[in-house]
Order: structure tokens, then C-alpha cells, then sequence
């Protein structure tokens, strides 16, 4: 959508002699969609992804009620595919509450005719955080864990073992956290049902 | 060391009802002593009662046996003391999951006193059905209000109202076929099988001519199909057939959506009255949860019902003069109403659907230099309706038209349980907004107003009616932006009970809305019930037209404000993958029958 301009905005480029007409005879009567009207600065038109500020952790996707937005995992690529239709949305800005990074922002455009339906759709790919122990792709982006780094308090958390594990797939912290408590107790069973539980919650 | 049963302890979910000292299984002398009239309905029908219970403030359950349902529903609805006591509606449940059973339960709003909130209450009939013979004796015979009820459950869940004096179809298509339910919780939103074209219309009587009018109202420009059976001018009888545009709200929202998703679907609803839909669902939720909202949430969403109210009367008002061949004063009622439209537009973002509710409060505050404008607007309507008024009464194409046609009686506006404008113009005084506890959800208990009520019945005292509204309508304004209290505006929820029911209801500007909610598992909505007030008010529309000529039913149907894709609520989208692929025309036929009615 970026890229291609909208119908109602093809058509405010037309050289139109009937602009000038109208606002000389017709004091009330505009010339839209040859010209812009004004909105009021409070109203939600259709919002847009932006992609330099998007993590990908689709907390908008969990809050959309029209399933505007779509959320597709690629484990063979190795990418995590954040898709917008704006034909789909209703307006209602709970994505822009929503997004922690404020990459939702909202605009004030209303026009979406179009004669493309492929303009309606906004695609963000991301790449996903990649384990190195199991050779995997995690759910999670590589974008996400560089923002839980940002924002998680330095005071309180280990950060050398965070750094050490926040790259790991599920199983492969599981592992390490066995393999840590051998090491320390020397005995494997008693370790074992506690990282049981502990993947439970 | 912590074992997972102490975690488990942990993270159980705490009841906040509890807490607050409104158990829902509270010991039944503590429920019964707690109104007026709940004890003697028990003592009437000890032996039947299986289980009484509160549901929240001011929502009572009783669990009874289904062979007295005729008579309990009535013993409520004609109680000599309650005079506006009214059957609001049913909800049908498919509870097979849980326990193996259906469920049908009638509830009524009941009016100890009329407009003390603190007073009346809801009472639920709730009424277990094996799965195997799902059926219930009607009551339809004895109270038209539960005519298109009891259909209703008939078709969506395969009741069997037996007794039921008008059997037909009511909601699904002619085209569905028979025995395929599908608010049953077997059946896949996505399913929409397809039959032969059965039509079932009333019979024409004796010496009659057939006069259709429909598939589309030529005023209101919506889909409702009335057949007028006429001796020459005048009509004797009238079919109806409607729910057009069924759209499968309710199956939607059920275990698709969270609570929050459900509320933007319960907004579009109606394009009119969409935030007393919103309102009145964020409020079931609410009271599920046990969750008092902040007051300021509270003034805010009362300030926007309001202004919806003041535009949605002055469109209806506009649609009536143009009804009647008053085209001027029609163009004057839609300029007025404009500007407040253009507010709303600034104080929430959209002229309509104002997306400005969440379960728990409201999204966006009402900055203070706002009220300026609110004000501004406020005064100039208040003018601008007045000189308006004045001009409409005063021109005798209006008068005449109006005056004296559609006459609805009181008996027969208590009978169908007629609401909003409509009853009023009848005689009967009631107004959700005062009679029921709205406090919870809206500040209505913090305002001043007066609710208009007329005797006569007919087209013009509905117009009276809803201008007197009007009025306070714009008075409630100006003392909210008076009375604004500060603070925040919205408290978060969290985890909503499993299998709890509780009802949210506002006065739209047609009448009660109802929003049934019973919540599921992981915070899903189980089962979620809308009655739009036009679902009450148009049974009751024949009878208005009876003895009036053909040239008068546009108006007199238009005169009760209906709503059709309100009352008919329920379609749905189905996001595909976006391939693209040749079709034999077989194939297509075949999808075509597969998603038939969902695009």
C-alpha cells in the first residue's frame, strides 16, 4: 500500500476544470473525491505497520477483532510473516493500543477504494532467533528477544545467563537445566521431576 | 519443597463475587428475604423448584421443572402488584457438553415500583430438557409476547414448543433444510447446508386481496417482507415474514472470539443504537467478573448513549416527516442532528460504531476543553429542535397523517411486552434506564430526568414521546458535564468464572436491550443471547395495522423505530487462503453450496 497510490488518490491527480467550476458556483457542494476533505484530527482511519519499529510479538494479532491481522510461521525459511488487509479492519485502533513498541500507528486515511486488492495488504516478514544447540528456528524473532534484553531491569536479572539461554528452544533449556543439576547434586532423578514441573507452569 | 498441588492452590482461580460479598450460592432464605415478590413465587411452586440462586445484583435463577414453565410465566407476567412487569425474552441453550441437556429459559423484567433500580429484578426460568426430547409446553397461546420466542428456539436449537398456536418458520431461510440446528454446539459455524425453497405463508381469508409490501420497506430501506390481507382500503389481516438479514452473530461469537473481540462484533450489531449493544454486553461481562468500573468510565459511556439517543431520535423523526410527505421537514431534521455527529466524530473517532468501549471502562477520556463543545452543541440542537418542533406540529400534513393511526392499546402493548417509545406512547411506564440496576454500568442513578409517557396510543404521541425525550436527553447532557467525576477510566478484568450467566441490559432509544452472556472455559464466551428491542415491538406491529388503510402501513411500521438487522442479529466471514484456481462448474457449484450466505 505504500508503494501504489489509492483510487481516491489516482483520482485527485486528474486535471479536473470542474474544481474550479464548483467552488465558484457552489458555495456547500465539494468537488470530493477530486479534492481532500477535512477530517478531524481524533478520527481512526486504517492504521499501518511500521516496520523498522515492529518486533513481531503479535500482540495485535491477539487483540484484532476482525482478524485483520494474520501472523504465519516459516521454521523452513526461518521467517515469522506479519500480514495486514485493510479490508478487513473495522477501525477500531486495538492494535495501536495494543503494540508495545508502537510500530501500529494509527493514520487518519479512510479511502481504501481500490482497483488492486493487493494494495490493501501490508506484509512485514521478520527472521526468527535461530538455537544453536538443536539447530532450530525458535518461535520467537530475533527482534524479540534483542527488546526483552532492552527491557528486562539490570539490577535484578543475571544477564550472562540470560544471554546464555535466551537463544534455546524449550527443550534444549530443559537439557541444560538437567545437565546443570547433575553436575551440582550428582544425582539425576530428583532434578528431573522439578524441571518437570517447572516446564509445566 | 514446592509440589505443583501448592502451585496449583496457588493459581486457582479466586471467585471476586465471593469476596465481595455476593455469593452466587448464597443459602436460599438469604436470596428469597432479599426481594419482594421472590418468596411467594417459591412458596407458589415449592414442589417444582429444584434451585434458586443469585446471579448478581438483582438477577434471580430459578431452576424448575419445565411442565410449569406455562404457568410460572404467567403467574409473573399478570402478577396484580407488579403492573409493568414484562416476558423479556428467552435464550435456548445447548448444555450437552456439561451435562447432557438442553436448557430454555424465559426471563422476565420485573417492576416492584416503577423507576427505583434498588427494587426490581430480573428472574431467570431455567428449564432442563433430556436430549432426547427436547420439548417444553408453550405458552404462546396465553402471552403473545413468547410467539416469536418459542419459533425462535424451534428453529435454531430443535425445540418443540408444544401447544405453540403458529408453528412456521421464523429466522432460518426458506432454503435450509429440516433438522439442521445450528446454534446446537455440534454444528461448525462454517456449515451451511442447503434444501428445497419452502415457503410458508398465512393463509389468505375469506374475500381478501393479497397487497405485498416488501421484500424492502420504501421508507426505512430494509428487508422485511409484510403480506396485507385488504378489503378494499382497509387491511383485516397481516403476515410477516423477515430476518432477511440473519447474519450468525451469536454462533460467532460463541468459543471464536475472547470477551474483548466480541465486544467490537456487538457493536456492529445495529448501525444505529450499535454502542447500547456494546454497553450492554461490556456490562454482562462486568458482572460476571464482579467488577465495579471507575465512575468517570461510568459518566463517559452515560454521555455517549446520550448523544446517540439525541441523534437516533432525530433521524427517526426525519424518517416519520418523510413517511408522511413532509420532505422539508425531513431535511431540517438531519441537518440539525449533523453536528452531532460531527462531535461524537471528535470526542471518540468514528461518527458511528465509536469503538469506545472495553470490558472494565472506556478507551478514550472526554478531554476538558471538549466540554466547551459538547455545550456549544448541546444549545444550538436544544434550538434548533425546538423552532423545528414548533413548525412540524404546526403543519397539518404532519398532523393529519399522524393523528389518531396505529393505535396500540395498552392491553395489547403489555401482552406482546412492547418497549421504548412505543409502550410509553401506550400508556406504560417503563424505562430500563430507571427501573433496572444500570448503576453498575451507567451514572443514570446520578441524573435527573423525567420519563414522558402518553396515553393515546397512536403515530403522533409516538413522535411526542420521543421529542419530550429528546429534551431530557440533551438536560442529562449538560448535568454529566457538570457532574464529571475525575479519575481513571478503566480497571482490568482478569479471569472471568466458568459457566456463570449474568445479563447486561441498557434503554436504547427503541427500547430494552438485552445481552445474555454464560461464559465458558478460558475466558470464551459459552453461550451469548441479543434482544434488540424491535424483536419485542414488531410482533406487535399487525395489530397496529389492522383497521387502518394500505396507505398508512409504511408509516405505521416505521412509527416503532424497527431495526431489522438488530433484531435479526446473526453471518459470518471465513478468511480463506488467497489461491487462486480454475473452477469446473461443478466444483463451483459445489462451493457455492458450501458457503452459500456466508459472502
Amino acid at each position: 500500500m505504500a508503494e501504489s497510490l489509492s483510487y481516491t488518490e489516482k483520482l485527485k491527480k486528474w486535471n479536473r476544470f470542474e474544481v474550479e467550476k464548483f467552488s465558484k458556483k457552489a458555495p456547500v457542494t465539494t468537488p470530493y473525491p477530486f479534492i481532500d476533505i477535512e477530517k478531524p484530527p481524533e478520527y481512526r482511519g486504517i492504521p499501518h505497520i511500521n516496520p523498522e519499529k515492529c518486533i513481531g510479538c503479535g500482540a495485535c494479532v491477539n487483540a484484532c477483532p476482525p482478524d485483520a491481522l494474520i501472523l504465519e510461521w516459516d521454521k523452513k525459511r526461518g521467517v515469522k510473516r506479519l500480514t495486514f488487509n485493510a479490508a478487513r479492519c473495522i477501525r477500531c485502533h486495538r492494535c495501536v493500543e495494543v503494540c508495545p513498541t508502537g510500530a501500529m500507528e494509527p493514520t487518519n486515511i479512510f479511502e481504501i477504494a481500490t482497483d488492486n486488492k493487493e494494495d490493501l495488504v501490508e506484509v512485514v516478514e521478520h527472521k526468527l532467533a535461530y538455537c544453536e544447540e538443536c539447530g532450530e528456528y525458535l518461535d520467537f524473532t530475533e527482534r524479540q528477544i534483542e527488546y526483552v534484553k532492552a527491557i528486562l531491569p539490570k539490577e535484578i536479572i543475571d544477564m550472562y545467563a540470560l544471554e546464555d539461554r535466551i537463544g534455546l528452544t524449550q527443550e534444549a533449556k530443559m537439557r541444560k537445566t538437567v545437565e546443570k543439576l547433575r553436575e551440582t547434586e550428582g544425582n539425576a532423578y530428583p532434578a528431573f521431576i522439578l524441571v518437570k514441573k517447572g516446564g509445566e507452569e | 519443597m514446592v509440589t505443583t498441588r501448592d502451585l496449583e492452590a496457588h493459581f486457582e482461580f479466586e471467585c471476586r463475587a465471593c469476596e465481595n460479598g455476593h455469593c452466587r450460592k448464597a443459602d436460599v432464605e438469604t436470596i428469597l428475604s432479599e426481594r419482594k415478590g421472590l418468596k411467594e413465587f417459591y412458596e407458589a411452586f415449592k414442589e417444582h423448584i429444584k434451585e434458586c440462586k443469585r446471579m448478581t445484583y438483582g438477577q434471580y435463577m430459578f431452576v424448575i421443572d419445565r411442565e410449569v414453565l406455562p404457568e410460572a410465566v404467567l403467574w409473573w407476567h399478570n402478577h396484580p402488584e407488579f403492573k409493568e412487569t414484562h416476558l423479556s425474552t428467552a435464550v435456548g441453550t445447548d448444555e450437552r457438553p456439561l451435562n447432557g441437556k438442553f436448557v430454555y429459559m424465559p426471563f422476565l423484567n420485573v417492576q416492584v415500583e416503577p423507576q427505583n433500580m434498588d427494587e426490581n429484578y430480573w428472574v431467570f426460568l431455567k428449564a432442563y430438557m433430556p436430549a432426547d426430547d427436547p420439548s417444553f409446553p408453550s405458552v404462546a397461546a396465553k402471552l403473545p409476547a413468547a410467539l416469536w420466542i418459542e419459533r425462535e428456539v424451534k428453529d435454531l436449537l430443535g425445540f418443540n414448543p408444544v401447544g405453540h398456536p403458529d408453528p412456521r418458520r421464523l429466522i432460518l431461510p426458506e432454503d435450509w433444510p429440516e433438522g439442521v440446528y445450528p446454534l446446537r454446539k455440534d454444528m461448525d459455524y462454517r456449515h451451511s447446508p442447503m434444501a428445497e425453497v419452502k415457503t410458508e405463508f398465512k393463509e389468505k381469508p375469506e374475500g381478501t386481496t393479497l397487497v405485498p409490501m416488501g421484500p424492502v420497506h420504501m421508507g426505512i430501506e430494509e428487508p422485511a417482507h409484510f403480506r396485507l390481507f385488504v378489503k378494499g382500503e382497509e387491511i383485516v389481516d397481516v403476515d410477516y415474514r423477515g430476518f432477511y438479514s440473519h447474519r450468525g452473530i451469536e454462533k460467532t461469537g460463541e468459543g471464536r472470539l475472547t470477551y474483548n473481540q466480541v465486544l467490537f462484533l456487538a457493536e456492529r450489531i445495529c448501525g444505529i443504537c450499535g454502542y447500547q449493544h456494546s454497553v450492554s454486553y461490556a456490562m454482562a461481562v462486568e458482572r460476571l467478573a464482579d467488577v465495579e468500573i471507575p465512575d468517570r468510565a461510568r459518566y463517559i459511556r452515560t454521555l455517549m448513549l446520550e448523544l446517540e439517543r439525541i441523534h437516533n431520535h432525530l433521524l427517526w423523526v426525519g424518517i416519520a416527516a418523510h413517511l408522511v410527505g413532509y420532505d422539508t421537514g425531513f431535511m431540517h431534521a438531519w441537518r440539525i442532528r449533523e453536528p452531532v455527529m460531527w462531535l461524537v466524530e471528535r470526542l471518540t473517532g468514528n461518527r458511528k460504531q465509536y469503538g469506545m468501549n472495553i470490558v472494565g471502562g472506556v478507551r478514550r477520556d472526554i478531554l476538558d476543553y471538549r466540554k466547551e463543545e459538547i455545550l456549544k452543541v448541546v444549545k444550538q440542537i436544544r434550538e434548533e429542535t425546538k423552532k423545528f418542533i414548533d413548525i412540524a406540529l404546526n403543519t397539518n400534513t404532519f398532523i393529519k397523517r399522524a393523528e389518531g393511526v396505529g393505535i396500540l392499546p395498552y392491553k395489547i402493548a403489555k401482552a406482546y411486552s412492547v418497549l421504548g417509545p412505543t409502550a410509553r406512547a401506550s400508556g406504560r411506564r417503563i424505562d430500563t434506564r430507571l427501573d433496572q440496576a444500570t448503576k453498575t454500568a451507567m451514572a443514570y442513578n446520578e441524573v435527573d430526568f423525567k420519563v414522558p409517557v402518553y396515553k393515546e396510543g397512536d403515530v403522533l404521541a409516538r413522535v411526542l414521546v420521543r421529542m419530550d425525550e429528546l429534551f431530557e436527553s440533551l438536560w442529562i447532557v449538560e448535568q454529566l458535564i457538570d457532574q464529571m467525576p475525575g479519575g481513571d477510566i478503566m480497571v482490568p478484568i482478569g479471569d472471568l468464572p466458568e459457566y456463570e450467566e449474568a445479563l447486561g441490559f441498557t434503554e436504547a432509544h427503541r427500547g430494552e436491550v438485552v445481552h445474555y452472556v454464560m461464559t465458558g472455559e478460558k475466558n470464551k464466551v459459552y453461550r451469548w443471547k441479543v434482544r434488540a428491542p424491535t424483536y419485542n415491538n414488531l410482533p406487535a406491529v399487525p395489530e397496529m395495522l389492522k383497521g387502518y388503510h394500505v396507505a398508512d402501513a409504511p408509516l405505521i411500521i416505521a412509527s416503532i423505530d424497527p431495526c431489522y438487522s438488530c433484531t435479526e442479529r446473526v453471518q459470518f466471514v471465513d478468511v480463506e487462503t488467497g489461491k487462486v484456481k480454475v473452477l469446473t462448474e461443478a466444483e463451483f457449484n459445489e462451493l457455492s453450496i458450501k458457503y452459500r450466505g456466508v459472502f
